[in-house]
């Protein structure tokens, strides 16, 4: 699962122009640490929703990848 | 391309499907009832057609309903046309607040929703996709009766604009069209004498034509409406 949300992520920041991560933290901000916008949340929204069948933000905003890995093991 | 449209089962709707039928687009019907004419043409225009049959009053389940089992992340959708509603006929110290409810569940809750879920598909698939609200003249001019379904499609319009201004950024297009008053089920109620009523406010004195309200939904769906946006688009016969 971690991969996967890794593969994602790298996919929208290589789309924004910003290096590829070899790995993320779960204390990463997913604006300040990983830069990316309310339309690349949507993105990532979509794309985990499209793999995981779960919608992270259904139930509140996600701040963190700890956050995101919280809802996905639900 | 690949469309989905609500209230396909006959007046509007069914025409709208006709035109982008006949322009080489593949249909994604929904509607409660299946009827017959659109059977007729699903024969015709066999794999280029599908429909399901839903309940748009329910806001809910649209995402199973229709993005779960029907218009899947599989299919790359295009466009979203929002033409099913209801009207709720009454003056305004009769208002019944679940009549109200009722249709604002078709008319604004689950065409928001359904716009939702469109718009995440063109996310996944970076689709520079196309959405196009039916609104009514009455939301411009005002009817008796119509106050309560007027303000449904002052709504919608309000959405869309907002819509356009937020989703731009990503090629994704929102406008309305609004039409006149044309002879379909809807109006069906009203009596030759109200109707002349109607057609004297307008400048060409009669009631706007299906064909053409199809047609310019069409046409905002194509590539040659590219840069229009955030736009409603009357198709009313001139109404002043
Ligand atoms: N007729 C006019 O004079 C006029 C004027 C201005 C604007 N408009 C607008 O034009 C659009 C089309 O209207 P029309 O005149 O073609 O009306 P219509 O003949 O009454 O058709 C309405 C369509 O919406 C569908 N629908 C209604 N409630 C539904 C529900 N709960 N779930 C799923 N589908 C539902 C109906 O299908 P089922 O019954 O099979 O579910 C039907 O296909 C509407 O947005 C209307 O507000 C009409």
């Amino acid at each position: 699962m971690e991969e996967q949300v890794l593969s994602i992520i790298n996919d929208i920041r290589k789309s924004k122009r910003l290096n590829v991560l070899d790995a993320l933290k779960e204390t990463d901000n997913l604006r300040t640490d990983l830069n990316l916008t309310s339309f690349d949340l949507a993105e990532l929204t979509v794309r985990i929703e499209d793999e995981f069948g779960v919608d992270i933000f259904e139930e509140g905003i996600v701040n963190t990848i700890g956050e995101i890995y919280g809802r996905l093991a639900k | 391309m690949n469309y989905l449209v609500t209230g396909c089962s006959r007046g509007v709707g069914l025409e709208i499907v006709k035109v982008l039928l006949e322009t080489g687009h593949c249909v994604y019907g929904v509607a409660r009832s299946h009827s017959e004419e659109f059977k007729t043409l699903e024969h015709q225009y066999a794999g280029h057609l599908f429909f399901k049959s839903v309940d748009l009053s329910d806001a809910e389940n649209v995402r199973e309903e229709v993005f779960k089992e029907f218009v899947t992340n599989r299919i790359v959708l295009d466009g979203y046309v929002n033409n099913a509603a209801t009207a709720y006929d009454d003056i305004v110290t009769n208002l019944n607040a679940e009549k109200l409810k009722a249709m604002y569940n078709v008319n604004v809750f689950t065409p928001m929703m359904i716009t939702k879920y469109a718009i995440r598909n063109m996310l996944l698939h970076k689709t520079r996709g196309c959405i196009v609200h039916i609104s009514s003249i009455s939301a411009h001019t005002g009817y008796k009766g119509l106050a309560m379904y007027a303000s449904s499609k002052g709504a919608l319009e309000a959405f869309s604009k907002n819509t356009a201004r937020e989703w731009g950024e990503l090629g994704i297009r929102s406008n309305v069209v609004v039409p006149g008053f044309m002879e379909t089920a809807m109006s069906s109620t009203l009596t030759q004498e109200q109707k002349d009523r109607i057609y004297k406010r307008t400048s060409l004195k009669r009631a706007t034509d299906i064909r053409s309200v199809a047609y310019t939904v069409a046409f905002l769906l194509s590539e040659k409406a590219a840069s229009i946006t955030g736009q409603n688009i009357h198709v009313d016969n001139g109404t002043i």
